[in-house]
This record gives structure tokens, sequence and C-alpha cells, in this order.
């Protein structure tokens, strides 16, 4: 192996794939990151065995080969190189890193013992714009439930239908929908629905483009399921993020969305985020916040033995009954942050139902969450 | 030789001559899932194994199982993800429940195949003479699902514990038989399923679906009233399932012969099995009811505050559930203070106090007609037909006994009947009312769907 490459590409190639190695006791080669020189690209790749990430970039390739090396120590070292073309290549084991004024060599392994990140039939996929799936997740990825009780949304659900996807995530007690319209092709010709891990998708917003215009493209088999991502001005693959799904169906979760309301607020949203955050100062351990709906304001109140209590209250437009009902503010934040318009409505059900966020003017996206019972 | 002997000595002979950490890895949940033809087909857990397999150790796999049986020609690997599910855990209960409850979704507890919710179980379910026939029953059926009681028809108010009996009798049921196919389903749901199967013609295989259920429990079934279709699909299935001796429980807010505009041979059938009713918990068991959501909340409530409660709230047992719930937070932001029977009074105002004790002549006549499902003209008819003749009288005698509203006036009401005409209507029920149950029961319905809204 020997190739030439800008010390700025390789530390874009390891910024996408080291991320997801870690300290894996059973098997250390998981710790490594296996490069390949191939002709025209060097190729670098990791896995935990659920998520497998292969990034391609462009250097000049003198000899093809192939070597494993510690994942986190190459990285650091990559940070502490100067902006210039290096030259690596590998003796044995042994990878040779070698600048103007540099010389290193990292001891690292065969990779003949690398595990095989699964290969994917090409001609069958999704097309749509990177950069909006990119911010769909991020806008659903942090309401995913951490806890593994139920696997089924340990994840966010990916829904295709016919010119659109909904993104979906809940942990019991909150739930987040987004639905991208996009000019979306797709070669399955059929509904493709499928649960990815948490984990895997916060990989996967790491690596979408994003610029717009740029196209991604979707793999999906049984259990597997591969995003694809292009390097510019070229019809090579830059990325490709594999990861499983998870096992399982996701609950029916629209049954979950209420249709009607007893109570509907029309609000400003930044005045309402101030609020909710300095009400939430005085929320406590249980960050409990009231909000109590008058005929044209609201009041949010909060108090905690120990902290104080604080009064606010701020202009809104109401529609039906009069109520009170409690919340954690943080997950009314979480909605919040994720809504762009300018005024955001929320209906509510009384104590024990369903409450539901929406951005005025966007049907886009949802954002549904239960009240703290008092 | 079986598969999994077969499997055995591969891997006993390809743990000689790889690392443990890579056996571990790459040979953990993995089996022969059929041999046939010559191919050994072999379950791998992920495809980062079926990879490795087919490239890394294919040759040494084949050779080892040739040597085994000839006549495989070759391995084929497949995906079987196993399954990660954490065995459902029974949620243990913290000690001390937090007195703030953060809600969740419910839907999202309810387990998929049979829709019942896990919550909802014999433990937690109090036995009083309100309703110890029916928990008597629901105990038998327990026991031996399709033999005693089939079809037990549960009946009586709202928050009384219908839906919380039904699905504990589910729940148990498939804890004590695994293997039998339980079904929850309200009668709503199953109107929408019904008219989904007809709009989308695969009605043959909803009807094959209901069919293979051995426990069937349908919630409020007194909302099937006027749905000809989806009752005449429900006569077909319940017959079919009672035919085979399967268990069939129901749930309404009134005894069947009192649902109206449900076919007769529907009404028969509901009638032929057990019919259980839960009443109002007398005072002594509200008070325990009291007690023990106290406990369970771990909020030390003096007893004259209790008794306080179980007098004054009488309605339901939601309603003596969200009572505690307010002690609960009101110690609580009091800084644990004891609430004393002042307090009590001051919090549970709103509760004990019904503002809605105010109802109108409008409510009151809805509430008959859609009770008894007749058009809002048919009761002001002079017709004598006994359809119409009884909602009329009833519709007399609460307005009389809600609004004392004068004879005349409600004569008036009734297209200038006479007073005497309506005293009579009034008195007749009255006597009703004190002699007959069903009279009883029909009235008190009304009265809580008049209040309720």
């Amino acid at each position: 192996m020997n190739f030439t490459i800008l010390a700025k590409e390789l530390k874009k190639g390891l910024g996408f794939t080291e991320k997801i190695t870690g300290k894996n006791l059973t098997l250390p080669i998981l710790n490594n990151l296996l490069i390949e020189s191939l002709p025209n690209f060097i190729k670098i790749s990791s896995t935990d065995l659920e998520v497998g990430i292969e990034w391609w970039g462009p250097c000049k390739t003198e000899k093809e080969g192939s070597v494993v090396v510690p994942a986190k120590f190459l990285s650091q070292l990559a940070g502490t190189l100067p902006e210039e073309k290096i030259n690596i290549k590998n003796k044995g084991n042994t990878l040779l890193i070698e600048g103007k004024n540099i010389k290193t060599q990292i001891k690292g392994f065969s990779s003949d013992d690398f595990p095989i990140i699964p290969k994917f039939l090409k001609d069958i996929y999704i097309e749509m714009e990177g950069k909006k799936l990119k911010e769909g997740l991020s806008s659903v990825v942090d309401m995913v439930s951490v806890s593994q009780v139920k696997p089924e949304i340990s994840g966010v659900y990916f829904s295709f239908n016919k010119g659109s996807i909904k993104l979906v995530a809940t942990d019991s007690f909150r739930l987040a929908e987004k639905t991208i319209k996009d000019d979306i092709k797709n070669l399955f010709e059929k509904e493709i629905n499928f649960i990815l891990p948490q984990k895997t998708t916060k990989e996967l917003i790491n690596i979408l483009p994003e610029e717009e215009g740029k196209k991604i493209r979707i793999y999906f088999s049984e259990s597997q399921v591969m995003f694809e991502t292009f390097l510019p001005n070229s019809t090579h693959s830059e990325i490709n993020l594999v990861s499983r799904q998870i096992d399982g169906e996701y609950p029916s979760y629209e049954e979950i969305i209420p249709k009607t309301s007893k109570t509907k607020i029309i609000l400003n949203k930044d005045e309402f985020v101030k609020q909710i955050k300095m009400a939430g100062l005085f929320g406590g351990k249980t960050s409990e916040v009231l909000i109590k709906v008058g005929e044209k304001d609201i009041e949010i109140k909060s108090q905690d033995d120990e902290i104080g209590e604080s009064e606010l209250s701020m202009p809104a437009i109401t529609e039906g009954e009069g109520t009170k009902v409690s919340f954690n503010y943080r997950f009314i934040l979480d909605a919040l942050v994720n809504i762009k318009s300018s005024e955001i409505s929320f209906e509510i059900q009384g104590n024990d139902g369903p409450a539901l966020i929406k951005p005025v003017g966007d049907t886009s996206y949802l954002y549904v969450v239960m009240p703290i019972r008092i | 030789m079986t598969n999994e002997e077969i499997w055995q000595s591969v891997l006993s002979q390809i743990q000689l001559n790889i690392s443990p950490a890579n056996f571990a890895t790459w040979f953990a949940n993995t089996a022969i899932s059929s041999v046939e033809e010559g191919l050994v087909v072999v379950s791998v857990p992920n495809s980062f194994s079926k990879e490795w397999m087919e490239q890394k150790y294919h040759k040494d796999i084949l050779k080892i199982i040739k040597s085994i049986d000839e006549n495989i020609k070759d391995i084929k690997y497949i995906v079987n993800p196993i399954n990660t599910k954490i065995p459902t855990k029974k949620t243990i209960k913290k000690e001390k429940e937090e007195v703030v409850e953060q809600l969740g979704f419910s839907e999202l507890e309810v387990d998929k195949e049979t829709n019942l919710n896990p919550k909802y179980n014999f433990n937690n379910f109090i036995i009083g003479p309100f309703n110890e026939v029916a928990y008597a029953a629901a105990m038998s059926i327990v026991e031996e699902p399709g033999k005693n009681y089939n079809p037990l028809f549960i009946y009586g108010g709202v928050g009384l514990g219908k839906t919380h009996l039904m699905q504990a009798i589910g729940n148990k049921i498939k804890e004590d038989f695994p293997d039998k196919k339980i079904r929850y389903v309200p009668a709503e749901r199953l109107i929408s399923k019904i008219v989904n199967a007809i709009r989308s013609q695969s009605i043959e295989d909803l009807k094959k679906n209901l069919r293979e259920i051995d426990v069937l429990i349908i919630d409020d079934i007194q909302f099937l009233a006027g749905k000809d279709k989806t009752q005449e699909e429900f006569f077909h299935t319940f017959n079919s399932l009672y035919q085979k001796n399967k268990q069939i429980i129901l749930s309404s807010d009134r005894h069947p012969d009192n649902i109206p505009a449900i076919t007769e041979r529907l009404k028969s059938r509901f009638n032929g099995g057990m019919i259980a009713d839960i009443n109002m918990p007398d005072y002594e068991t509200r008070l325990a009811i009291l007690t023990q959501k106290a406990e369970e909340k771990n909020i030390g409530v003096p007893q004259d505050v209790l008794e306080y409660i179980a007098n004054n709230v009488q309605k339901n047992i939601r309603e003596l559930e969200s009572s505690i719930s307010r002690l609960a937070i009101c110690k609580k932001t009091n800084g644990n203070k004891t609430i004393n029977i002042d307090d009590a009074k001051k919090l549970l105002k709103n509760i004990i106090v019904s503002p809605n004790k105010i109802t109108n002549y409008k409510k009151i006549v809805e509430s008959i007609h859609s009770f008894y499902d007749i058009s809002s003209n048919n009761m002001f008819l002079t017709s004598r037909k006994k359809e119409y003749a009884r909602p009329r009288q009833i519709a007399m005698y609460l307005l009389k006994k809600e609004l004392k509203m004068s004879y005349s006036e409600i004569g008036r009401k009734f297209g200038g009947k006479d007073h005497t005409t309506v005293m009579h209507a009034c008195q007749l029920i009255e006597n009703s009312y004190e002699e007959n149950d069903k009279t009883r029961q029909e009235i008190d319905l009304i009265l809580q769907r008049i209040y309720s809204k």
C-alpha cells in the first residue's frame, strides 16, 4: 500500500468513521479502522457490528493494499498533522505516515481479521435530498426512548410513502412526527418502513450533507438498511452507512395523535420559549410547570419548596374551555426548539390527555406530549 | 444425526482453530435451521456474521459437514435476528411512588397481539359486595375458559371497573394459558374494522381472523346499537366461537334487554350465559378503596378525612382515585403537612359539589333521545306506541323530578297534554322506580348521562 493524500481529506475521513469505534473488549479488532488503498481512492472502514461506515476519499495511489490501525490513536495523530500533502504506506502490519518534516510509524494488525461490512444490491434504492433528511432527523432524534425495555421505540421510525417520508420518535411520554415532502424516487414501488437505532440515527445525521441539492440514496433489505452519500460532482460514493434495523413492529402511533381538542391556544413562539425557560428554573426536581389558560392570556406558574416560585403570563389567542395543566418544561422546550415558525398552536385535552404542539402555518411537524398528573 | 448434533460437531471442530473472542463473536446464536436436498441453511444473528461466515469460514464449515453427511452439497446463510426483547419484567414498583406522575401514552403499553393493557390485573382489583358476582364469574372463567359461563356479560355504570375486570381476565388467561389467542376489542374499534374491511373488500380475512380467537373480549357492546351490518357479522362470529366452546366476554353500561336497536337474536344470545352486574360500591368498600389508594401513594391521611371522602364521593371509583391524587399533591406542595378535614373539604369542593348538577330541559330531552335511540319528533307525537310512550313518560318524570317543572308546563311541552296525564305518567314511573330494579337502572343510567355531559 502506498498513496499520497491531503491531510485535510484524511482528517475528514477519520471524522466520519472514528466515532463509532470504542472500547470493545470481546473483539478488540473493532477498536480499529481498516485503511485500504484502491485505484484513485482511499477507503476507511469502521464498525461496531451494529453500524458499519465506509468512507472514500480521493488520493494519488501508487500501490494498492490494506492495513488495520487503532482508531483513536490515528485520529489523535491526524489532528496534529500540518495542512499539507502526506504519504501513507505500510510495511507488514505497520502504517507509515510521512510528510515534509514528519516520519511516524504506527503498529497495526492484519486486515484479514477485520469484519466484513455487509454489501447491498445497488440496483433498487430510494433517492432524496440529503439535507432535508438531515434536518428532519435532527428534529425528532432526541425524542427516542433511551430505555431498552421496549426495543421498538428505541429508534426512529422511517415510513416512506408516495412522495413523502414520515419520521417518528417517541419515548412514551412525548412523540414527534416530521413529514418531509420531496421529489422522492422510490424504486421499490411499495411502502418501505423500518426502525433505525438511535445511535445510528445520530451517526447518520453526522454524515448527511449540509449543502442543498445533494442527493442521497437509501438501500433496504430485510434486516439491514444502508445510506449512501456521493463525492462532489461524481457518481462515486463518499460514505456508505450500513446499520441493522430494530426488529419489531412500530406501535400504531397515529392513535396517539389527538384529533380534537378541548382548549386551543396560539402563542408567540419566542416569547413562550423565554417564559418556559424562566418557569423551568423554578420547576425543581420534577421540572413541573403549570399552564393556566384564561380568556386572552395564559399564566405559567412553577414552584419548588427549596428554590422559590414564579408566576408569569403572556397574551394568547385562546379557544375552547379554560384549563390548568402541568407539564415537564423540558418536554415543551424540546418541541419549541424544533419549530421555526413565529407562532405555535398548543392544543390541550384537559389535564390527563395528550397535548398537541404544532407550528402555525406548517403541517410538517407535530409534537404530542403527556401532562404531569395534578 | 439431528441438525443440532451436526451443528454442535461443526462448532466443536471450528473452536479448535480460531480464537475464543472470534468464536464468541461470530458463532454465538448460530444454528442449522433446515437441511433439504443437500442444502444446509444456517441461521446467523446478523449480516456481519453472515458476511464473515460466507467469506472466512465457508470452506471449513462445508468440509466438516461433508465429513458428517456426504450428501450435503452446499451451505446457505440466512439472517435470523435473535429476539433481543427483554422478557417483560414485572414492573417493580418503587417503594415510594413519586407523587408527581409524568403520564405516558397508554397506547404503547398495550400488548400488540391481544390488545390488553398489562396494568389491569387482579392484584389491584378491589372486591366488594358491589362486584363480587362478576368477580366470582371471572375467577371461574380464568380457571377453565369457555367451560362455565359463556358468554359472560358484565354491565354497570361508568368508572366502576368493568374494563379493569375484563382486561384482568384476559391478562390472567394469557399468563396461565400462553397458547390461547386472546383479543380485546372495544366495540367502537370492531365497528370501524368491519367498515374498513367492507370498503377494502377484505371482510373474509377479518372473519377468519376473528374466528380463530380463543377468548374474545368486547368492551362497550352497547355501541353496536343501530349498526346492523356489524351486528350481523358479530352474530356469526359469536355463533362460530360459541359452538367451538371459545370464551366470549362482553361488557355494556346496561342490561342486554335495555340496549335499544339490537336484534333479538343477539339479545337472546347475550342472555344465554352469565349476566353479572357491577353496582356502585357501598360506603365500606369505598373506604377500603380509599385506604388502599392512600397506602399505594404512601400518603398518611387521617381516618376522618377518608371517611369524609367516602361519604361524599359516591359516584364512581375514578373520582375516588382523583380525590386521593388531589390530597397527595396538596400534601407535597405544603411540605408534607398532614391534611386535616378542613383542607380536604376545600380541596375536594370541585368533586363533591359537582358543578354540573345543574341541568336544563334540553339536556334531559336529548339524553332520553339518545338513550332510547328515537328521533326527537317522535317523542312529542301523540303516538301510543310503546317505544315512544315509555320514553315520554320517563321524560315527564325526569322533568318534574330534576327541574321541578309544573305538571301543566310539562303538559304544554308535550303537545298540550292535560296536567293529569302528566301526573299519571310521573306516578307510574315513580312506582316503577321503587319496585322494579330494571326501571331503576334505566333511570339511573339516564341520569348519569344527563349529568355527565
